[in-house]
């Protein structure tokens, strides 16, 4: 199959391909997106001069996440109603409740906050809370969209209680228009840019997608292309004369 | 499809049903703009590109089945490929709802039939090969132009790039549309 120089063009032309791919997609996170529902209008609770015409209030989001058989409390995504934000946690992010009954969470956008003083935010404030505390050691990703219309904000920020703000971070891009952070405790969360620091530098927003399903279907891909690749080529090899006049050979 | 538009000269149809695969994707994308019934809007986006289909046998999309052991493994080698730059800078994240899995498959589906099936044949058979990688290239990545922030669509158009490539060197689209699938369903 590779000896024949047609086959050896072809190969040379798809290599040349995947390494094009690699260096466009590893310019901009996460490389091809194909970002099935594109973001809606950012909602503001306290809108800008500019998007105040059109603007609707965000939304809340609820849900009920249930003990396992084995007293643990199940993973999950919670996501207010317009997606604008989204907590995700593993298994026994939270503390099983002494009844066992389901936790509840709830994200809610926040109508008053602490001055962030230095630090400019540019997504509303959302608070989370829980039914029941996190486990100690376990962090929930927390994942922000941010308008098209504005400058990309470079962290998400978190305050408890009166305060102040604290800078999470994020954890790298997935997805235009969203930013995510890991939080070791429940709060309320917004994403914005240091003032001062300019906002040239501040990287494309971010959101995890799939969980832990993207690492797992890469290594099943590479796993099952190394396992079967090679004796479906000896096998090709082997049946080559039988194949000679096959048009979807090319 | 009428009776003029099939016996249209090939440049002609391969113009016309380019043109006509990036104004579904646009429709849909614009269709997505309320915020309601979004996955049924996405279903019948994919089913509507894959519409585009009708009338051309399976081999001319290439979608015949003789080698598919093949065929499924170089998807999972496109998935792999598709979805190593995300990967690699991976950090977890919330998964797609249920319903919003099954339109990602139907619009990875469509776009593939669209795109790297109708729009490349008829591309190829009016201008040749390398015309039909680019074109259905050019045509993916406009399709991608109202959804996608302009600083995405270099890496959109390289990915149009790899999986046309790989439509014209191994003769298939089953590898597309499985690395496809994989890949929206991960992101």
């Amino acid at each position: 199959m590779i000896a024949h120089p047609a086959s050896r063009r072809r190969i040379a032309v798809l290599a040349l391909a995947v390494v094009a791919y690699a260096l466009a997609a590893w310019a901009v996170a996460p490389g091809f997106y194909d970002g099935i529902a594109p973001p809606q209008p950012y909602r503001w609770l306290s809108p800008p001069p500019q998007f105040r015409s059109a603007n609707q209030l965000p939304l809340s989001g609820h849900a009920t996440v249930r003990v396992a058989a084995n007293g643990v409390v199940d993973p999950a995504s919670v996501f207010t109603q317009d997606g604008q934000a989204a907590v995700s946690f593993v298994p026994g992010a939270f503390v099983t409740p002494a009844d066992r009954s389901p936790v509840t969470i709830d994200i809610k956008p926040q109508t008053t906050s602490p001055n962030p003083g230095k630090v400019q935010l540019v997504t509303n404030v959302y608070c989370v809370t829980s039914s029941s505390t996190m486990a100690p050691g376990k962090d929930i990703l927390v994942t922000l969209q941010f308008s098209t219309q504005i400058q990309a904000p470079s962290d998400v920020y978190e305050y408890q209680g009166d305060g102040p703000w604290q800078k999470l971070g994020s954890t790298g891009s997935a997805a235009p228009y969203y930013v995510a952070a890991r939080a070791t405790a429940l709060g309320c969360f917004a994403a914005g840019s240091v003032a001062s620091s300019g906002s040239s530098s501040a990287p494309q927003g971010a959101q995890g997608g799939g969980g832990n399903t993207l690492p797992i279907i890469v290594a099943l891909a590479i796993l099952v292309v190394v396992l079967a690749g090679i004796p479906l080529a000896v096998l090709r090899r082997r049946g080559s004369s039988e194949d000679a006049g096959d048009e979807e050979t090319g | 499809m009428n009776r003029a538009f099939v016996l249209a000269p090939a440049p002609v149809r391969a113009v016309g049903l380019a043109a006509m695969a990036v104004a579904l994707s646009w429709a849909r994308v614009v269709a997505l703009r309320t915020p309601e019934w979004q996955a049924v809007t996405l279903l019948a986006g994919g089913l509507a590109l894959c519409l585009l289909g009708v009338g051309r046998s399976p081999a001319e999309l290439g979608l015949a089945r003789s080698r598919m052991p093949e065929r499924l493994v170089g998807g999972l080698a496109l998935a792999g490929v598709l979805l190593l730059p995300a990967a690699v800078r991976w950090s977890g994240g919330p998964v797609l709802a249920p319903e919003f899995a099954v339109a990602a498959v139907a619009v990875s589906v469509g776009e593939e039939i669209a795109f790297r099936g109708v729009v490349f044949a008829a591309l190829e058979d009016a201008y040749g090969p390398a015309p039909a990688v680019l074109g259905s290239a050019a045509a993916w990545t406009v399709a991608h132009a109202l959804s996608h922030p302009p600083a995405f669509l270099p890496a959109v158009a390289a990915a149009g790039l790899l999986l046309g490539a790989w439509r014209w060197a191994v003769r298939d689209l089953v590898g597309p549309i499985v690395g496809h699938v994989l890949a929206d369903l991960a992101l």
